[in-house]
Parts: C-alpha cells; structure tokens; sequence
C-alpha cells in the first residue's frame, strides 16, 4: 500500500516537472510561464526603479563635501605605518628579507611625501616650518576652487624618512615606524593643557602640537625598550596645528597629513617589547573597546642573529 | 450472612467467546472455599468466598481491578521530539556548524571567535526554549483531560473470609463474591448466582438505551448478550444481585474496547500535515538556497570556513524561529476561546480539525434531541393537537376549553408514579428532579405546565388503588376519589399502549360527551395513533371510568390482585404522544452545516422511524427530501424499480448495513447526501466512519458510550459528550463537548475555519521578513558589502518584534461569511500555498528588502560611505588590523568605528523591517477585502501588536544599544523613517491587489495573487 502510494507520488512528481499532456512544465503552461516572468519583469522593473529613485533622492540631500553625520570616526584613530598584521613587527637584522614587508610599506606610505610631489605651488600652501595655529580654509563647498595643503617634508623625518637609510634602521636593529592620526573632516585636535601631560614630556610643549608619546606598555618591558627617537616637524614629537582642519577627498586631493616617525634605537632583542604610542589631546579619545582610537600598540620581536 | 447455594453449578457451560474468558464457578469456588449450608434441611453446600489470603495471592497474580491507562509516550520523549520536531532540526545544524566555525577560528586566534560561539549557544537556546514552551503548551492540554480521567475510587461488597466488608474497587479479584444494589456500579464482569429485580443500565457499552433486566439464567452464548453478566463500569439501576468476579481490569469487556480503541491508530491531524507540509517548503528553501550560495561563495574564492559561516546566516534568516510557537499560541487562543463555548478540546491540532470537517456522524440521543421525552402530540375530539416541545416551556397553547381536554388531564394527572423530589419549587418546571420513568415524566411535567399543582390535585384525588405498569398488562391503573365533595363515585383511571386501551373501551369522549365507540369512531383512532406512530413518537392511550355509586360505596375494598372492579366498558379519552423532542438549536445548526458544505449523518441505535422523525425535525433530511422507500410509496412501485439516483434521503438499518459491502457503503455515502443509520449498533459506526474517510473527507463523529471510543480514535476529530459520555469515550475523543449540543459542535466548526484563515495569515505575515533577512547575506556574500544585518539581529526579530502581532493575527474576525463556503479539500486547500509563498517571498518580501537596504544605505552614506563606495569593501572592512580605511570623504576609520557602524546598519536595518512588519501586518488582516472594509481598527489585539513591535525595537535600540554582544546601537531618529515609504508602499501595493481580486474573480490576478 505504502509503496504503491510511494510509486504514485514519484509519477506526480516527474509529471510536474514535465507534464506531456498538458504541456506543462512545473506545472505552468509556456504562455502561463511568459505571463508570470513578464509580470515579474515589470514589477521588479518597477521595483527597481523605486529603489534607485529613492537613492537618489537620499544621495541628493547628502553634501559631496563633507559628511552628513561624524558620529563614530571622531575622535580618530591613530595608525602605524607599516601596517602590520597582528600589530607585530618581528624580523631578524641579518636577514634582509624578514623585514622587507615593512620597509615595502614605509616606502609607499612615504612617496606622497617626496618632495617632487610637492612642486605644484597650486596645490601646495608655503606654510610656516615651525608649528602654527589651524589654518582654516573657509566654507566646505567648491566655490572658491580646491583648497591648497601644506606641505610636509620627508626629510623631516631624518633617520626614518628612508632618504638617508633606505632600510628605515631595520638592518641596524633600530626599527623605525611612522605615526599618523587618522584623518576626519573639519577635525580639529586641541592640545593638551600643559598640566595633564606625563611629565617626561612637559620639556617639549608647544600650544601649537599635538604630542605623540611612546612607551612600554608593560611594566617589565620598561627596561627593554631602550631609547625612543621622535622625528618631526622642527624635532617636536607630535603633530602641528597648522594642518587642521582636513577638508575632504574632494577639496584637498593632495592632502598631506603631519607625521610624526619613531625609532627605537636600543630596544632589546630575542624578546617580545610591547610599545604603546599615544597621542594627548583634550579632544582625543581612548575606548578599551577600540585599542587604535589615539593610541596603538605595537609589539617589537627583533632576533639579533 | 448471604447464603449462596451451589445449586448455581447446573450452569456449567464455560463460554468461550473471542478469547473472552468465562470461568466455571465451579473452578471459582473450589472445595475449600465451601460449607455446608447451615441451614437446616437445605443439603447443597454453599460458596463463602474467598480467604483474605487467597484474594491477596490472586491480586498479585492478575493485578488490580483497573484499566491500564493507555500507553503513554514517557515524558522525556515527549520532551525531546519537540526538541527535533520542525525547523529544530535546521537549527540544530546552524548551531552546530556554529560551534565548528569557532573551534577552526579559536585555533586562527581570529578576534571575533567568540561571536559564533555565542551565536551557537543562541540558536540551542531557541531551540531548546521553543521546545520547552511547545512542550508546555502540550502537557497543558493533556492536564485538562486528566481531571477527566480522575476517578472517585469506587468501593464494593464482597464476601471475604466468610463476612460482607467493603474494600476499594481495585482490590477485586477473580473468584470474589460481590453484592451490588441499586444505584452502584458495576465494579468488576460479574456473573450473578443471585437476582432480584435487577436491571442494569448497559447504554454506555452497547449503546442500548432501555435498562436490562439481569437474572441468574443463561440465556445467551454471547457474553454480551447473555442475562446473567453484568459489566464492569455499566449501573445497576434498581434490585439487588450477588456475582461472582469473572474477569477484573483490561481481561473485562470494557477493557478489551479500551484496548481495541487504543490499537486504533491515531491518524495525523489536517493541521499537523499542513505545518509540516509548511515546515519541509521553508527547509526546502533554506536548505536550498544555503547549498546554492555555499557553492557560489566557495566558488568565489572564499574561504570555506567563510561560507559556513554565510550558510548558518543563510539558515537563521530563512527558518523562522518564532512561528511554531506562534502557531502553538493561535491554537490554544482559539481552544480557549472553544471551551468558553462548550467545546472543550483536548488535542490543540483538534481546533483545526474542526474547520475542515466535511462530514459529522451524530448520535441521536442527547446531541440532536434534549435527551428527555416530552409530550409532543394530543388526540382528543377527534382531533391532533401538537404541543410545545422547547426546552424552556413555560405554557402550553393548544385549545384547552374542551371537556375533554379537562378529563384526559385528569387521567393524565392521576394516572402517574412519577413525582417531583421535594424542594423545588423555585426550580423551572422543566428543569425539576423527578423520580419515575421518562414517559411518566414527561406526562408530569406536561400537566404540571398546564394544570400547575399537581401534587396538590393528586392530594385532592386521593388513591385508593394502583396497579403499576407492567409487560403483561401493558397497562397502568389507579382509583381515586373526586375532588368534587358531592361526587361519590370513584374514579378509575388508566393508561398504556393504545391497541390494549381501546380493547377495554366502549365508550370514547367527543367534546365531553361519551359515545358510543362505533367502527368510524375506531378508524378515526387508528388513523391518529398511525399517524403520530410514523412520526416516531411514542404513544399512549388514556381513558376512565367513573364507578357507580351504589356498586361501590365509600368503604369499597379496592384488591388490586384480584382486580375486583370493572377493566372494560371504559371510556376513551384520548391518545397523548411523546418524543425525546429536538434541541430547539439544532435545526439551526444542521442549516448552516449544511451551508457549510458539511454532510450531517445521523447514527443511531434508535428505530428508523423514530430516528427519520427526527432527522425531518431537525433536517437532516430536509422537508423536501425522499427516501427510496419514500419515492416507491409514492410512485406505488416496488423499491427495486426506483432509481437509486433519485432519491436524496436514504435511512439504513443497521440490519441491512451488517449485509453490505464496502462497495455499498461506498455507493450509498456517495449517492446520498442526507443519510440515516438507525438500529446501529456501536460496532457498525467504526464501519461508517471508515466509509466516509474512504470518500477522502475529514469526519467528525460525536459519541458517549465505552463502545463508541473506537469509531472516536478512528474519527478525524471524535466529539465525545461532557454530562452524557464514558470516561473512555472523553479519552479516545479529541475533543468534549461540555453541554452535549449539537449546535456547539457548529460553533467549533466556525472558530476552526476561522483559525486556518488566521494561521495563514499569520505565515504570510511571518515568511515575508524572510526574504528581507535573507538578501543581506545573498548581496553581502555577491557584492561583498559591509553585512547589513547580523545572525542575532535576526533572531531579534524572529523571536523579538514579530512574535506578539503574528499572534494578534489569531484574533482577526472572519473576512466573508465563512459558514457559507465548503470545508476546504484536504489535499488541494493547503494551508501554505504557491501563492502565499510567492507572494510573500517574491513580491512582499522583495519591497520589503529594498526598503531595509534603503536605510542600510542611508545611514552609510550619511555617514561617509556612498554606496558606490560599499561595493566589493568586504575583505578591507572586517581585516581588524586595517585601521585607516578611507571612506568616501577621505576619512579613516578604525576597525572598531567601523564595526559600530556595521551595527548602526544592523540597527537601522532592523528598525526598516520593523516598520515595514507594521504594514505587512495591516494588510495581512484580510485576504480579499479591504482593510478599510474590514476596519482598520476592530481587532484591538493588532494594534497592541503593532505597539509591541515598536516598544521592543526601542528598548533594543536605546535600551540594550550599549549591550556589545546584542550588535544594538542607538539610532538617529530619522532613520526609523527611512523605510517608511517602502511600508505605505506595501499598503497600497496589496490594496491594489485585493481590489483587482475582487474587481476580477477568475482572472488571472486572482489566480496568481489570491492567497
């Protein structure tokens, strides 16, 4: 009874698939399934239509200019370059190939900052070498054209800016690393007030700089960490004012953004260095679940042979 | 002490009946456990019963005197199939391959592990926790039938150790001697060595309805026909008995019916077949449509262990977890709303079972009629005269001013052992507790209406003699004083079957003169008595005779032995007809089954003629019906020449059904659309309701009796009655009937169609989201796009947002007249059709996406990142060590900024589904109508569903939007406007689509898009 039923049901199936007498397939006509598809055309044609009509219509309230809302990106992060899978920078000084990942990085970062990028007088602004205030450049709209960008100068960076050592100090065990603060519109970074400052880094203050300190970030790391040399504008460790604020893809298609390079000319090797950078300001923020919002950690395992 | 003589042993005869078994006394009552009778001059022993010991080791060997429950599964695997039943399974699976993507990531060190641990642990829990509620539902159900089954232990006489003492029903044993009296029940099968006067009330084992007398004698190779067995749980009405215990617990016959209906195999529910007709096109789609993509992603170069993880997301969006509960809660919303109605069910899938009845076998007695006789008829002065038969009758409106009237009232007054218990006087007569017979009750109550007082007349009248009704006579006869105090003459009065009355009459009353009875007087009484005789009524002659004066003075020694007063010559006064008259709903009922398309076949152990009567009076055979026999009469041929065809009605004894074929049967359940089985006995109604399931349809059978409980389990839906039915028949139902009406049982049919409508829409409303949870993975997996929604967002909803109004939907009111279409075809009317899934899917479904993707891309590129920018971004935007990806304005994000927006986009997603649910929930109100035809805001429920879905995804969004783990964040109020046009969209959308459904039934938009 069962299988007879069973027989049954597998003839009915085969029969929707293909039902010879009716010329049906899967239990539709030819003309009842060109009814159905032309139907299903028009609607998701009309569908389709809605739905880019509404984009558009969303699109159109949205400036080209500047973003909408910034409720996340600030305050920013803070990046390291090279960028480095696991936040780890492991290498062996006598082979040249263990860290050519990350001079491969400093390299393309840094092109920008070639000086032969930064001839144009019509896109580059002669501003002050030493830190300044912002530089507001007026309204967030192309009436007045692009918006010039200041210039940055690779050798500024001296030992890291790669012009003089091309290996970055890698091949000497003195691992350099470029910071920047990740770029937000309009974003203009105050400075700390002189007090909240650690104090090894009250002697460099300047109103016009964002200051940028780094550190072992565990405590029996202290005495591994060696020496820590900061390379930027005029020798502050931080980034200058003057840079701010940033006006967008559009506007500022060139622009450079201040940076600040760091070596570690002592650190100690055949072990694991754990190195936070921070960058200090009033309206910088920390979050424990966003370990790259103004600071980043980095960890050093360089092998001496 | 009793004494029991052995003479008792002449009955030898062990009978031997379909394993039924029958012990000798002798072998019951062995030499030990007899004496010498003492006493004197009687020379056979006796039997003194069993010794404590004795009964004690036989207890232990056959075990108590009760019938074992029917097997029940055990609770744990009860528990655990709703642990795999449904979509449990797919989920199953999901959390499984959950748990697989976490130990291959915790094994990477990849950061976000722990998310499919959670997510693992997420989806058993709602397996587990829907599994517990489905669980609950059920034993909810099962625990309303439990007081049911709850007996008062019962106690019986027996004879142990030489001495009568009373133990505990359950305590018998075969080879007890036990006492009953009247007003017991029977505690065990008994065979009786001693009667008197007893009659056993046997309807709930054999559906007779007339008690039976039970004797010593073996009459009958048949146990169940034989005289000298009475049965466990039937009543002894009245007399006394003393039996021995032939066979205790399921070894009675009770037992073994209890046993057979439980063999009876218990056939899915229509509901059951629908939901898993349901649940294996949703599998179908998820396990489908997740192979497809799974392939598609491997192909596209990703990561296996990605596309798992794309599958289980495929999975969760596609299955939707809340709706078998939902389900669940719509069926007992609408038990619940039953029972209030008197339809008690004990089986939740039973409430749609209900719906799609196509065929109801009622039993007559107490369902259709009021279970009480009533006086239906009168004849007197040569005339019939109907009577009120209602239940509440309070007057009578025949003409009432004939003499003749006065004396027949008399007799019917007079003539009568019936009274009311004291007490009642505030009680409405119909509803009054008498003691008598049905006839004699009917009689009191009738004169009591119309008279008032009776016992107050009777006092007047006082009775002098009586003589009671019995077989021989088939008369009863009293003699009473007048109340008239300057009349001497007594009054004899007398009643019975009429042909018996007429012989002793000479006489007959006209207009309250006596005539002579002459040969026209004589036909016109024969015409009457056959003429309310073939209304299946039963009819009783009255008539009195005053005794003269001088014959019989004041001190007249009335003997009612010798009968030493005159019983012929008397004067006839008229003939009173009685029927157990229909329930005044019922008619109603029976018409709008009828206009429901379902068939109603009366089964009955009545007469035909009685049970056609009836069935005319409630129309079950309609006015202007015939049956063959009805045509043959008419057309004055033989019943073999009348085309079968012809005939409409047809009334089938049970005789003539024992010599059927299936064949027969078959022809007979096709041909006829109003048919009545009378002299049934309980047996032949598991043949026609085999019959009528063989016709394909969905049958409901109502029934009281032990017997009945087979044809109960084999039932799609077995009706059993709350007052009237046997414990076994409510255990074999489905459902009970608290008030024995027919008329509720309409009502049942009504909330159960109402309910597939309801659950319908209540799947189209659910399966809609679907698609909107489904394309997020579908682009995010082709576009690599930032994921729109997350596997927990979507179980947020499933079992979040959407629960409370898929409920609400439960409450909708009936579009249309929903009493007025056919029971739905079990096999074409699915509950979940092409249409519902395409067009919830594949056109609801679709708007509703574009909706939730419009706020997906609003809230991104409000906050930098253009569409053209998402595109193909996937790889970048999870790499967590990417932390200056540039948005479309140049700006970088960190990995975490980026991730809070993800969840924004979640949460804006989400809330777009929500809106748009709100409209999808309005429009799945109604099918076919207008929602504006329907009223927007009748169902109230709705409305707080409505309120619920947005008071969830506001506490989900400002509430637990600092919760990481739930991927909530609080969101801008504008976007919750995002989708808004997308949800007046459906509105007016499926207003259109109605509209054309009802501006163009048969078109192909009706065919394509009705639902």
């Amino acid at each position: 009874m069962a299988r007879g039923k069973a027989k049954e049901g597998d003839g009915n199936w085969k029969k929707f698939i293909w039902n010879s007498e009716k010329k049906e397939f899967l239990g539709r006509t030819g003309g009842s399934w060109f009814k159905i598809l032309l139907f299903y055309l028009i609607f998701y044609g009309c569908l389709a239509g809605i739905f880019i009509g509404t984009i558009q219509v969303m699109l159109l309230t949205i400036s080209e200019f500047e973003p909408k809302y910034q409720d996340r990106v600030a305050p920013p992060g803070l990046t390291v370059i090279p960028r480095v899978l696991k936040t780890e920078i492991s290498f062996s000084i006598a082979d040249a190939k263990s860290y050519q990942e990350y001079v491969a990085g400093l390299n393309k970062f840094l092109k920008d900052y070639d000086p032969d990028q930064q001839t144009s007088d019509m896109v580059f602004d002669n501003c002050a070498e030493k830190p300044e205030d912002y530089m507001n450049r007026g309204e967030f709209s192309n009436v007045q054209g692009q918006k010039k960008v200041c210039r940055f100068k690779r050798d500024w960076l001296e030992n890291c800016s790669g012009i003089l050592d091309p290996s970055y100090g890698y091949k000497d065990g003195k691992p350099c690393v470029v910071i920047k603060l990740n770029r937000v519109l309009g974003f203009k970074p105050k400075p700390p007030l002189n007090d909240s400052l650690p104090p090894e880094m009250m002697g460099k203050y300047n109103p016009y700089v964002l200051p940028v300190h780094c550190f072992a970030k565990k405590e029996e790391d202290v005495d591994k960490i060696g020496t820590i040399e900061y390379y930027g504008m005029a020798g502050y460790a931080g980034f200058p004012l003057q840079y701010y604020p940033y006006y967008g893809k559009l506007l500022q298609p060139k622009y450079l953004q201040p940076l600040l390079a760091v070596q570690f000319t002592n650190l100690t090797y055949d072990t694991e260095v754990r190195v936070e950078c921070k960058v200090y300001g009033e309206n910088i923020g920390y979050s424990d679940k966003d370990r790259f919002q103004g600071r980043f950690e980095v960890k050093f395992d360089i092998k001496s042979s | 002490m009793h004494i029991i003589a052995l003479t008792i042993l002449r009955y030898e005869s062990t009978l031997k009946i379909q394993g039924y078994r029958l012990w000798t006394i002798k072998s019951l009552c062995p030499r030990e456990e007899r004496e010498k009778s003492k006493v004197p001059g009687f020379k056979y022993e006796v039997c003194i019963g069993l010794t404590s010991a004795r009964a004690a080791e036989i207890l232990a060997r056959d075990g108590p005197n009760a019938l074992t429950p029917p097997k029940s599964t055990p609770e744990i695997i009860k528990f655990l199939k709703q642990m795999v039943g449904g979509f449990s399974i797919l989920l199953w699976v999901g959390a499984l391959l959950c748990w697989i993507a976490f130990g291959i990531q915790v094994a990477q060190g990849v950061a976000s592990a722990f998310d499919n641990l959670y997510l693992g642990v997420v989806l058993a829990l709602v397996v587990i926790l829907t599994g517990i509620f489905a669980y609950y539902q059920e034993a909810k159900s099962t625990n309303i039938m439990a007081s049911f089954s709850k007996m008062i232990p019962q106690q019986a006489l027996v004879i142990r150790d030489g001495e009568k003492r009373e133990v505990s029903a359950e305590q018998l044993v075969v080879g007890d001697m036990v006492e009953i009296k009247g007003g017991d029940r029977i505690p065990a099968d008994i065979r009786l060595i001693f009667a008197q006067g007893c009659k056993v009330d046997n309807s709930s084992l054999t559906g007779e309805s007339e008690p039976q007398s039970r004797s010593c004698d073996f009459t009958h190779e048949n146990p169940l026909e034989t005289k000298n067995i009475a049965f466990y749980s039937t009543t002894c009405l009245e007399g006394t008995a003393t039996g021995m215990v032939i066979n205790t617990g399921d070894q009675t016959i009770i037992g073994r019916i209890a046993s057979l209906a439980s063999g009876v195999g218990n056939e899915k529910t229509p509901i059951a077949i629908e939901i898993e007709h349901f649940v294996h096109i949703v599998a179908g789609v998820a396990v489908s449509i997740g192979v497809l993509f799974f392939i598609i992603a491997v192909s596209m170069k990703y990561k296996v262990l990605d596309s798992i993880i794309f599958l289980i997301g495929i999975i969760v969006a596609n299955v939707p977890e809340g709706l078998l509960a939902t389900v669940t809660v719509s069926l007992s919303l609408t038990a619940k709303r039953m029972a209030k109605k008197n339809c008690l069910v004990k089986n939740l899938e039973a409430v749609e079972t209900l719906g799609s009845t196509s065929i109801i076998c009622s039993d007559k007695t107490g369902t259709l009629t009021q279970n009480r006789m009533t006086v239906a008829h009168l004849w007197f002065d040569d005339q019939i005269y109907s009577a009120d038969t209602s239940e509440e009758q309070t007057t009578q409106s025949f003409d009432q001013s004939s003499q003749s009237w006065a004396a027949l009232s008399k007799v019917v007054t007079l003539c009568n052992r019936a009274e009311f218990k004291p007490g009642q006087e505030n009680v409405p007569i119909m509803k009054r507790v008498v003691v008598g017979d049905a006839s004699e009750t009917a009689l009191l109550k009738f004169a009591e209406v119309i008279l008032g007082d009776v016992m107050g007349i009777r006092k007047r009248n006082r009775k002098l003699a009586e003589i009671p009704f019995n077989s021989t006579n088939k008369f009863q006869l009293s003699i009473h004083e007048t109340e008239d105090p300057n009349d001497k003459r007594f009054l004899m009065v007398m009643k019975g079957a009429p042909e018996r009355i007429l012989e002793r009459c000479s006489t007959i009353m006209i207009n309250g003169e006596e005539q002579p009875l002459d040969r026209e007087r004589a036909e016109a009484f024969q015409t009457a008595y056959m003429e309310l005789g073939g209304l299946g009524e039963r009819v009783l002659g009255f008539c009195h005779l005053y005794l003269p004066e001088d014959e019989f003075p004041d001190t007249y020694p009335f003997d009612t032995d010798s009968m030493n007063f005159p019983t012929s010559n008397l004067c006839f006064v008229g003939l009173l007809s009685m029927i157990d008259p229909p329930r005044s709903t019922v008619p109603d009922a029976v018409s709008k089954c009828r206009s429901a398309g379902i068939k109603v076949i009366m089964v009955t152990g009545d007469h035909p003629i009685t049970a056609k009567a009836i069935a005319k009076s409630v129309g079950i055979i309609s006015a202007n019906s015939e049956t063959v026999e009805d045509i043959a009469k008419r057309l004055n041929v033989p019943v073999e020449q009348v085309n079968k065809e012809d005939a409409r009605a047809a009334v089938i004894n049970g005789m003539e059904l024992k010599d059927m074929t299936t064949e027969q049967l078959d022809e007979i359940l096709i041909n006829h659309s109003e048919i009545v089985f009378a002299r049934t006995s309980p047996q032949q109604k598991l043949i026609i309701v085999e019959g009528c399931q063989r016709q394909d349809a969905v049958v409901a059978v109502t029934g009281d009796g032990v017997n009945d409980s087979p044809a109960l389990k084999k039932a799609d839906i077995g009706i059993a009655m709350g007052i009237a039915g046997s414990d076994a028949a409510k255990n074999a139902a489905d459902m009970i009937l608290l008030d024995d009406n027919f008329a509720s049982i309409v009502t049942g049919v009504e909330e159960g169609r109402l309910i597939f409508d309801n659950l319908k829409k209540t799947i189209a409303y659910t399966l809609t989201k679907n698609i909107a949870e489904l394309c997020p993975f579908l682009i995010y997996i082709i576009a690599s796009v930032p994921l729109p929604i997350g596997t927990i967002t979507i179980l947020f909803i499933d079992l979040g947002t959407d629960i409370i109004p898929s409920v609400a939907l439960a409450y909708e009111k009936a579009e249309s007249d929903i009493m007025n279409r056919r029971p739905r075809h079990k096999k074409k009317d699915r509950l979940v059709n092409e249409q519902l899934a395409v067009y919830s899917y594949l056109q609801i479904g679709i708007i509703q996406s574009i909706g939730a993707f419009l706020a997906y891309f609003t809230v991104y590129a409000e906050q930098g990142w253009l569409p053209n920018t998402l595109l193909g971004l996937r790889v970048n935007w999870e790499d967590d060590y990417y932390n200056d990806i540039e948005d479309s304005y140049g700006q970088e994000w960190t990995r975490y900024q980026r991730t809070y927006l993800q969840w924004t986009g979640y949460t804006a997603f989400f809330v777009s589904i929500t809106i748009q649910q709100v409209a999808d929930l309005i429009i799945r109100k109604t099918r076919r109508n207008s929602i504006f035809q329907q009223g927007l805001l009748r169902n109230k429920v709705i409305w707080v569903g409505i309120v619920s879905q947005i008071a969830i995804a506001l506490i989900l969004s400002y509430g637990l939007g600092s919760v990481t783990a739930l991927n909530f964040t609080p969101l801008r109020v504008q976007y919750w406007f995002v989708a808004m046009p997308y949800a007046i969209l459906i509105w007016v959308y499926d207003e259109i689509r109605k509209l054309f459904i009802r501006q163009y039934p048969g078109s192909w938009w009706d065919k394509n898009m009705y639902y």
